[in-house]
């Protein structure tokens, strides 16, 4: 009777439940650290809530009030919000574009087995090491080469490529350009090492039967290579995207908060922030956040459903 | 392809290792200055110290809150704490209001704080100081013992008080600001360099143009900004940036300031590519083989911002001059305020006495500082000493200059508002002149719509004019 009890218990013995209890920190986290701040932050987005010099006005209920004044034309008929939505759009896709594809050859380059590639840890560590340097830093860098009376300027008038000083922070063009290439500078060693990691992930089976069916180059990095490679492609996309939607810290530092000329490269992050620096506005940064939430959700699953198509035909 | 990688990277590597080392040249540089100015400065009198008094049972801490490193350096020379008082300086720079930013989050902070961490003295500007006396954030400083104004000039007291004429702070400096010239520029344009007949030249602003016109034939910039004379506008506004219904409004000097900013870009009188007076270009200006003949600022700016002018190498001390110019204004200022709740009263009070009534350390300020003191009686017997002159100016005398210009200063029309609101303006309209000076920009509705936007995101109360 004892035996069959203690076989009994056995058998009934699950850890399971210890699978829910290790992934408990996680959501404890998560919920603290995530999910109330979110919920927080869209309560707050339909009160009128900000600081008034030392004097704090309000919360005071208001409804959608805050997101029809986003969504509101000015004076001149310009939709605020939109305008820098589209300014950060553009600056990832010139920053990210570039990166993509460069990384995709850096990538291929140090995996081909044809190449062999000696010192590959030295250039790795060298692509890797711009990211190691803080963003603000590397934006005040820019600021003091590009300046009116910095080296660049001084470089170009002295060897006669320009006849006056080239401002640089006033023309839309090189502002983003800037932007662009620092953000690309800093990110392409990162996204090299994810994609050569993808790489090395498929069978090298594949490539060598491949190449003994006499396929070229081209034909194995495009039917094998970037096929197999697309789980982590998207991955690697949706997380530059979100990252690139959230742009602030280049910007914000290499136009000192202006984004100048014009606001065309101010971005969604840099005017939620304008909103929380002086007035600690909680009310209309809370909406600027939310409509950043939902069209970072949107996209993200827009480019999830259509790379991921690819990749499953 | 290995090889043009290499390549590739070495030279990338290389430039990068070249910014470094070009930064790091420029800050040994600095600091090689620093030690030689520190050096020169020793060589004279023996400097007179105050020493704090003792006050066993207050705190041991004392915290200041400032935005720049001006006042500690005056502090850290010529004021002594007594032993055993640990003296911490917050310094946060007040670009974009990131210093009020610090400070108001302390201030709040400041009954549930430990005592030691409470602020126990904080510095304001001339813009933005009503926010902070016309709360009860800030004391009575009378009570605390500084009541002798006596010596102060009047717009210092009234400017540190609040709206019942209780005094919460006082100011080490008074700033009165004055039209600071390159004589050898002058002398090329005008045929003199006489404090007296370069005054006659632009005492008024159709003079002043005249003059810019003679300077730009002769191949000289006029001012070096289209922010340079925007404070002699904006501080001589006859009503505040907010009327009484919040509605933000254009005083006649700031449309004077910004149609004579428009004239001085499209005719060439001033650079056509930098906006701000701090900008580096405009400071680049003040080396030996800038074109710009004309400058705005009070005493203190000789010494925080004429630094290039100085240059023992690249510089021009002694090339320059100071007479009252077109308009009378005045210009910044520091001024000292007691928050309520420090935990170091009677040391707070002292330092307040000390850099108002202490004649020695004014006197020091003065001299060795090139500051222009909140303390007439100090200000006055410089100005009639023979024996001071200020070396910088050629010899010049500014205090007695400064002297006859400090009663007339009027501190009116502020706003809790001011410093974003003009710091907004220059910034936004930078792109609407810029295009008057060539460059790529926007016109002035764009302009003004962007400083609207600007200002509805900075400050909700304000309501900006409608189409």
């Amino acid at each position: 009777m004892k035996e069959t009890r203690t076989l009994t218990k056995r058998k009934g013995i699950s850890y399971a439940k210890w699978g829910y209890i290790f992934i408990i920190p996680f959501f404890v986290v998560y919920i603290c650290c995530s999910l109330v701040p979110q919920l927080m932050t869209f309560y707050y987005s339909f009160f009128e809530n900000y600081r008034d010099g030392l004097k704090q006005v309000g919360p005071n209920f208001v409804g959608f009030k805050n997101y029809v004044t986003l969504f509101s034309p000015d004076n001149t008929g310009n939709i605020g919000i939109l305008k820098y939505f589209g300014n950060t759009v553009i600056l990832w896709v010139l920053g990210a574009v570039p990166q993509l594809v460069i990384a995709l050859l850096l990538a291929v380059f140090f995996t081909s087995t044809r190449l062999n590639i000696r010192g590959q840890g030295f250039f790795k560590a060298v692509i890797y090491m711009p990211n190691l340097i803080m963003a603000a830093a590397f934006s005040m860098l820019f600021f003091t080469l590009f300046s009116t009376v910095g080296p660049v300027n001084q470089l170009l008038q002295s060897s006669g490529l320009a006849d006056k000083t080239i401002d640089f922070f006033g023309r839309t063009f090189t502002v983003r350009g800037m932007i662009a290439l620092m953000n690309f500078l800093m990110w392409f060693g990162n996204t090299t090492i994810l994609l050569m990691a993808g790489i090395m992930g498929i069978d090298q089976a594949l490539f060598e039967s491949a190449r003994l069916d006499g396929a070229s180059a081209w034909k194995v990095f495009a039917k094998i290579t970037v096929p197999l490679l697309m789980p982590i492609m998207v991955y690697v996309v949706i997380t530059a995207m979100i990252g690139g939607l959230q742009m602030f810290d280049v910007p914000q530092v290499l136009t000192n908060g202006n984004g100048a000329p014009n606001r065309t490269s101010m971005t969604m992050v840099m005017y939620l922030n304008n909103f929380l620096t002086t007035s600690k506005n909680y009310g209309m940064a809370g909406a600027v956040s939310m409509v950043l939430f939902i069209v970072s959700g949107v996209l993200g699953l827009v480019v999830y459903r259509t790379l991921s198509k690819q990749y499953k035909q | 392809m290995k090889k043009l990688i290499a390549l590739a990277l070495a030279l990338v590597m290389v430039l990068s290792l070249g910014c470094v080392a070009f930064a790091a040249e420029d800050a040994e540089a600095e600091e090689a200055e620093a030690a030689e100015d520190a050096e020169a400065e020793e060589e004279e009198e023996p400097i007179i110290v105050h020493d704090g008094p003792e006050a066993a049972d207050e705190g041991k801490v004392l915290n200041i809150y400032a935005w720049n490193e001006e006042f500690k350096g005056f502090f850290d020379k010529y004021y002594k704490v007594p032993d055993g008082v640990t003296v911490n300086w917050i310094i946060t720079p007040s670009d974009n209001g990131a210093y009020q930013q610090k400070l108001d989050e302390a201030l709040l902070g400041q009954e549930s704080a430990a005592d030691d961490e409470k602020v126990d003295l904080f510095l304001a500007e001339a813009d933005y100081i009503l926010k902070y006396t016309d709360s009860d954030y800030t004391q009575d400083i009378t009570a605390m013992g500084v009541d002798n104004f006596d010596n102060a000039y009047t717009y210092t007291v009234q400017a540190a008080s609040d709206a019942d004429g209780v005094v919460k702070g006082v100011s080490f400096q008074c700033c009165p600001a004055a039209m600071i010239y390159r004589r050898s520029i002058a002398k090329d344009v005008l045929g003199t360099d006489d404090p007296a007949e370069v005054q006659e030249a632009v005492s008024d602003w159709d003079k002043f143009e005249a003059v810019a016109a003679q300077a730009k034939d002769k191949g000289y910039y006029m001012t070096a900004s289209f922010a340079s004379t925007y404070r002699v506008f904006s501080n001589n506004v006859t009503s505040p940036w907010v009327d009484a219904d919040n509605n933000l409004q254009f005083d006649p000097q700031i449309e004077s300031w910004i149609a004579q900013t428009e004239s001085f870009v499209q005719n060439g009188y001033t650079l056509p590519t930098c906006p701000g007076i701090w900008d580096d270009e405009a400071n680049a200006q003040m080396f030996a083989d800038g074109k710009t003949m004309c400058w705005f600022g009070p005493a203190w700016y000789f010494n925080f911002n004429m630094g290039n002018a100085q240059d023992p190498e690249n510089g021009c001390f002694g090339d320059w001059a100071i007479c009252q110019g077109p308009q009378a204004h005045f210009w910044g200022g520091t001024w000292l305020l007691a928050p309520a709740g420090t935990d170091n009263p009677t040391l707070v009070a002292d330092i307040m006495n000390a850099f108002i009534n202490d004649e020695d350390v004014c006197a020091q300020l003065i001299k060795n500082e090139a500051q222009f003191t909140n303390n007439k009686a100090v200000n006055e017997a410089i100005a009639e000493d023979p024996d001071y002159k200020n070396d910088f100016l050629g010899g010049q005398n500014d205090v007695a200059m400064f002297v006859g210009m400090a009663d007339n200063i009027k501190f009116e029309n502020q706003t809790i508002y001011d410093q974003l609101l003009n710091e907004g303006l220059q910034n936004n309209l930078q792109d609407y002149f810029k295009s008057l000076g060539g460059g790529e920009g926007v016109d002035k509705d764009t302009a003004l719509q962007n400083f609207y936007n600007y200002v509805n995101e900075t400050y909700p109360s304000v309501i900006t004019p409608a189409a």
